[in-house]
């Protein structure tokens, strides 16, 4: 496979760790930019293990402003950039009831606005290359939308018709745009759950585990991949069953 | 450029310079299109189009785009 150059978002959590080795295993040629705000030590360290292909960039995925630099920090470095990956996120859950309104609008700020902000700085590469690839970390909250969850689960609802959307736009420019939807992954979030809600959740889940990063990653990494070029504008469920 | 870029299936010495690119009787160009010559303006001779307004005013045909990249050029000369 020729290399490819990559960035990612929310690349100090475990899922964004994840990713980051699942695109540096398919090519030694490849490079990695982890794209990351307050917290990375992980990023660091991946970054320490990998100095020639895998890079920190710091990325405050809110501002249109940082996206633009980055970007052009990104394609002044490596002459292109092939590969998007919206992973950053964060969550506030709660009753609407009780919700403020910076619980609001910082959910779908850090959700759906980096994922806007991010697609529109990378598409003039990606127009100008005639080829580019874009994957969209949604969640299942887009589709069944829990309760105490309208914040995280409208943001990621946008994500997604935001996915759809863009791909009619740029698809006959040679660049695919798709969405993840995971499940119940093993990472940091989930531990934040007590022993009561984590059985509950497991209950609800046909495969009756919790996925890995990793195979959420594989997900990530197929819609990205050369092979995929006739994919575009798809919502790929990572859930084990649920839905 | 516009040909190469659009993947046009006119050559170009069909394309009168006057010839609107968008809209009736015009080579039925749309705003993907659009798009993709933005791009590939501000790539190949840093002309910069900054709003739809600005876009819909340079980019009627091929005349009115040969003025801009010659007004950027002679600007930053």
């Amino acid at each position: 496979m020729n290399s490819r150059v990559i960035l990612i978002t929310g690349a100090n959590g475990g899922l964004g760790q994840a990713i980051a080795r699942a695109f540096l295993a398919e090519s030694p040629q490849n490079i990695v930019w982890l794209g990351v705000r307050s917290r990375r030590e992980q990023a660091e360290s991946a970054s320490r293990e990998s100095p020639d292909r895998c890079r920190l960039l710091d990325l405050e995925v809110t501002s249109a402003a940082a996206w633009h630099l980055g970007v052009q920090a990104i394609v002044g470095d490596c002459q292109r950039l092939d590969v998007l990956v919206n992973n950053a996120g964060q969550h506030q859950d709660g009753l609407l009831a009780q919700l403020s309104w910076n619980s609001w609008r910082e959910v779908l700020s850090a959700n759906l606005d980096s994922t806007f902000l991010g697609c529109q700085a990378v598409l003039p590469t990606m127009i100008s290359q005639r080829a580019g690839r874009i994957v969209n970390v949604a969640s299942l909250s887009a589709l069944l939308a829990p309760a105490g969850q309208t914040n995280y689960s409208a943001a990621k609802a946008g994500v997604v018709a935001l996915t759809r959307s863009l791909a009619k736009e740029v698809a006959r420019i040679g660049i695919t745009v798709n969405a993840v939807c995971p499940g119940y992954v093993q990472t940091g979030a989930l531990a934040d759950l007590n022993e009561e809600a984590r059985a509950a959740a497991l209950s609800r889940i046909p495969m009756r585990r919790f996925g890995q990063p990793e195979e959420i990653a594989a997900a990530v990494r197929f819609l990205a991949c050369p092979e995929a070029s006739y994919i575009t504008g798809s919502v790929l469920k990572v859930d084990g069953g649920i839905l | 450029m516009m040909v190469e870029n659009l993947m046009l299936q006119v050559p170009t010495t069909e394309i009168a310079d006057d010839q609107p690119l968008f809209g009736p009787g015009s080579l039925g160009l749309d705003s993907v299109d659009a798009l993709q010559l933005v791009v590939a303006l501000e790539k190949h001779f840093g002309l910069k189009i900054p709003d739809p307004a600005a876009a819909r005013e340079i980019l009627q045909n091929v005349g009115t785009i040969v003025s801009a990249v010659q007004k950027k050029l002679a600007g930053a000369a």
